[in-house]
């Protein structure tokens, strides 16, 4: 969670160390310089710089804030206040997942209505939305933008989103029909990823040939409009991965913790307890996909209270095979004379006939 | 988890951040006003035109510059700043588990649905506004009808709930009114505790007739099962206006703190979830406090898995170890054949053995070898028959 603010801020630095040393270049060509006019120019440069600068350092404060509410965030988690944190939790894990589906409105106002925006990447999401949006519209200047900011570390993990943007753009040169600037494109852009991706580059290259009306199944997938939806999954997986999420939504990975711990045969029969979730059709058409859960020792709840039974509330068996807690069939024996009633079958007996069960 | 270590780091981290950006900022201005005053000079002798002069000033601006030596020190800030980053870096990483998404197993929820959990979810905490807006969000209609009704039971049960926190009790009561034979069904006494509520009520504003007819019209009813509580209500009549000092003051019932009347609300609670066949907790809440109490286990499980049998993780029925949960995820009881280690089953259910031992049917069999004589019992000294053993359901 906490990484997530860390790499923003680490992104600020490096955009701070990167206009400072071209502040020093120029620095440098200024001394070349002769004329007055250059130096005021600079000046003024300079003081564009300072303003940035402390745009910047104001965002990072902000950074710093924030990573500062997430500590004390995980901090403040105790006994005590578990309920609230846990709701606090399961909220941050919604808003996530409301982000991720592009729910913006309903994360905004979650975040909000909860007082945690502190907690929750609204901002980081709200700027993919941006280039999201442009990529939808089938333009690739914003999400280039990005890649130009975030170059390094790109590159550092091997993403090639940056190329898989200029193929589309090459592509759609190539469907407009112009050749020549689609070559002019291809030997700028495409070729330094030649030595890398060649594959890719010669199968691209070979739309000039063949053109956008091709009935050739290789060449004519590339120039279909799901393309960009391709284009679109691939940005939010970069996304997710530069900022240190993960690529599914937090809310699927613990459902599907949840759901497989709390799985078990039985969740699927008719007296399921309404207190499980699986007892929801909902829940079971999510789960039904999923392992089912083992346990190593037996675990007996009372069909009555729910209680689990154990050597303090052992289990009795009645005459008929059906087992329930002491405590249960003690309080009904109290109440009817020394006589109990088996819920599920309607059988009637003493208390004195039960037996007791042992169950390692 | 030991959090302040990680707290420190970051500490460094911050402070070193805003030594950086000071710096940086000190190291700019002071460029600027060394060419700032270059420039002056300039523009005084410009007249003059003398270029050995402008000569001289750039040597000297240069010198100067170098002086201040502005890569260098930012450099030397910026290295502090990216040090420290990544020792906080690497903590985190130590202290955190970097990718959780490891043991997700490629299944696709449908969205559908998952919505419709969602907005029900919203529903059932009162956030009517958040869940409209997701389900607008969601674009899904099929999604939106499915909900409705829930949605307009939850709005009955706002209603109602917001209308007992301002003190007036009438929707709660006729909804009681309404449900009475279900609420006796799960043995719940709400309706009994909302008119005593209602009647203590009157009795503190005085009026000891009109609670004399509150409870000849609403009390008598329960006196034939609730006699004590009802003796005690009268009691209270003869304190009307000055309950505090009444017998009955340190009756919860009676002194009806607001503790007590959070008590009531969440029965009430409770209890409209129950009759809407839902369930007392956010079903939601519940899965994914389970599955943070269980991710840890399959986290592991998934890393041991990856190394030798990658396939496997995505395609088993059944989880190879058991995941840990807490008392309140039991839901169901689970019988654990002690002898062959294995979960009963219909076709090898439970036996009571004469001894009281339970074991699965398969290990009688076993032991008996195949039902032919008698066998002692795996975990006492006493034999047993098959035909003593029976099959028992929990």
């Amino acid at each position: 969670m906490i990484r997530v603010n860390h790499r923003i801020a680490e992104k600020e630095v490096s955009a701070v160390i990167s206009s400072v040393s071209a502040a020093a270049d120029r620095c440098e060509d200024m001394t070349s310089e002769e004329a007055v006019t250059h130096l005021t120019s600079l000046v003024s440069r300079l003081q564009g710089l300072k303003r940035k600068l402390e745009e910047g350092s104001k965002v990072e404060a902000l950074q710093a804030q924030r990573c500062r509410a997430r500590l004390e965030h995980l901090e403040s988690a105790n006994a005590d206040n578990l309920n609230e944190w846990n709701d606090t939790r399961l909220k941050r894990i919604l808003v996530d997942y409301m982000l991720r589906m592009s729910y913006y409105d309903s994360a905004v106002k979650l975040a909000e209505s909860s007082n945690i925006q502190d907690l929750v990447d609204l901002d980081a999401f709200l700027e993919a939305k941006k280039i999201i949006d442009s990529l939808h519209n089938k333009e690739v200047a914003s999400a280039l933008a990005w890649c130009a900011e975030n170059r390094s570390r790109l590159k550092k993990a091997k993403s090639k989103f940056e190329f898989q943007l200029r193929l589309q753009e090459f592509i759609e040169l190539v469907r407009a029909g112009s050749t020549l600037p689609a070559i002019e494109y291809s030997r700028k852009y495409l070729a330094p990823w030649g030595a890398t991706h060649m594959k890719e580059l010669q199968r691209v290259m070979a739309t000039l040939a063949f053109r956008s009306t091709t009935e050739c199944e290789i060449y004519k997938v590339l120039f279909e409009a799901k393309q960009w939806d391709y284009l679109v999954e691939q940005f939010k997986q970069e996304f997710c991965r530069l900022f240190g999420m993960t690529l599914e939504p937090l809310l699927n990975i613990y459902l599907q913790a949840g759901l497989s711990a709390l799985k078990t045969p039985f969740c699927y029969e008719e007296d399921c307890p309404k207190e499980d979730p699986l007892s929801q059709e909902g829940f079971r058409k999510l789960a039904a996909q999923l392992p089912f859960s083992k346990q190593h020792h037996s675990k007996l709840v009372c069909y009555i209270t729910k209680e689990l039974m154990d050597s303090e509330n052992p289990p009795l068996v009645l005459p008929n095979g059906y087992v329930y807690s002491a405590k249960a069939l003690e309080e009904m024996a109290k109440k009817n004379d020394g006589r109990v009633t088996c819920p599920r079958t309607g059988d009637v007996c003493n208390y004195t006939e039960l037996v007791k069960a042992f169950i390692s | 988890m030991d959090l302040n270590t990680i707290k420190d780091a970051f500490d460094r981290v911050a402070k070193k951040q805003k030594l950086s950006s000071t710096t940086t900022q000190d190291v700019v201005d002071k460029v600027i006003q060394e060419i700032e005053s270059v420039v002056r000079k300039m523009q005084s002798i410009d007249d003059d035109a003398d270029s050995t002069d402008q000569k001289v000033l750039f040597s000297e601006l240069r010198s100067k510059l170098n002086e201040i030596a502005p890569m260098q020190q930012l450099e030397a800030s910026q290295k502090e700043l990216h040090i420290g980053l990544s020792k906080y870096s690497k903590l985190l990483e130590k202290y955190f588990n970097p990718d959780i998404s490891k043991a997700y197993r490629h299944v696709d929820f449908d969205i559908s649905t998952l919505n419709q959990i969602i907005a029900t979810h919203f529903y059932r905490q009162g956030l009517f506004d958040l869940g409209d807006c997701l389900v607008n969000d969601a674009a899904d209609p099929s999604a939106a009808e499915a909900v409705a009704a829930l949605k307009s039971s939850f709005l009955d049960m706002y209603r109602i709930l917001n209308a007992m926190k301002t003190g007036n009790l009438e929707a709660a009561l006729s909804w009681a009114a309404t449900n009475s034979e279900r609420l006796l069904q799960n043995e719940s006494t709400l309706e009994l505790k909302l008119h005593q509520l209602q009647f203590v009520e009157i009795l503190r504003n005085g009026s000891k007739n009109e609670a004399l007819t509150y409870a000849r019209k609403y009390l008598a009813p329960f006196a034939s099962v609730h006699e004590d509580e009802i003796q005690k209500l009268m009691g209270c009549l003869l304190w009307a206006g000055r309950l505090d000092q009444s017998p009955y003051a340190n009756d919860e019932s009676i002194s009806q703190t607001s503790t007590y009347r959070n008590k009531i609300t969440e029965e009430l609670t409770q209890q409209f979830c129950s009759l809407l066949g839902q369930s007392n907790e956010s079903p939601l809440t519940v899965a994914i406090t389970a599955g943070v109490q269980g991710l840890p286990t399959l986290l592991k499980l998934a890393t041991v898995m990856a190394a030798t049998k990658k396939q496997e993780w995505q395609t088993m029925k059944q989880l190879p170890v058991p995941v840990d949960l807490g008392r309140e995820f039991q839901f169901h009881s689970i019988f654990v054949c002690p002898v062959l280690r294995e979960q009963g089953s219909e076709e090898n259910p439970p036996m009571l053995m004469p001894c009281g031992h339970v074991i699965s049917k398969q290990s009688i069999v076993k032991l008996s070898k195949s039902s032919s004589r008698p066998f002692k019992c795996p975990y006492c000294p006493l034999e047993a028959n098959v035909s003593q053993c029976r099959q028992i359901h929990f």
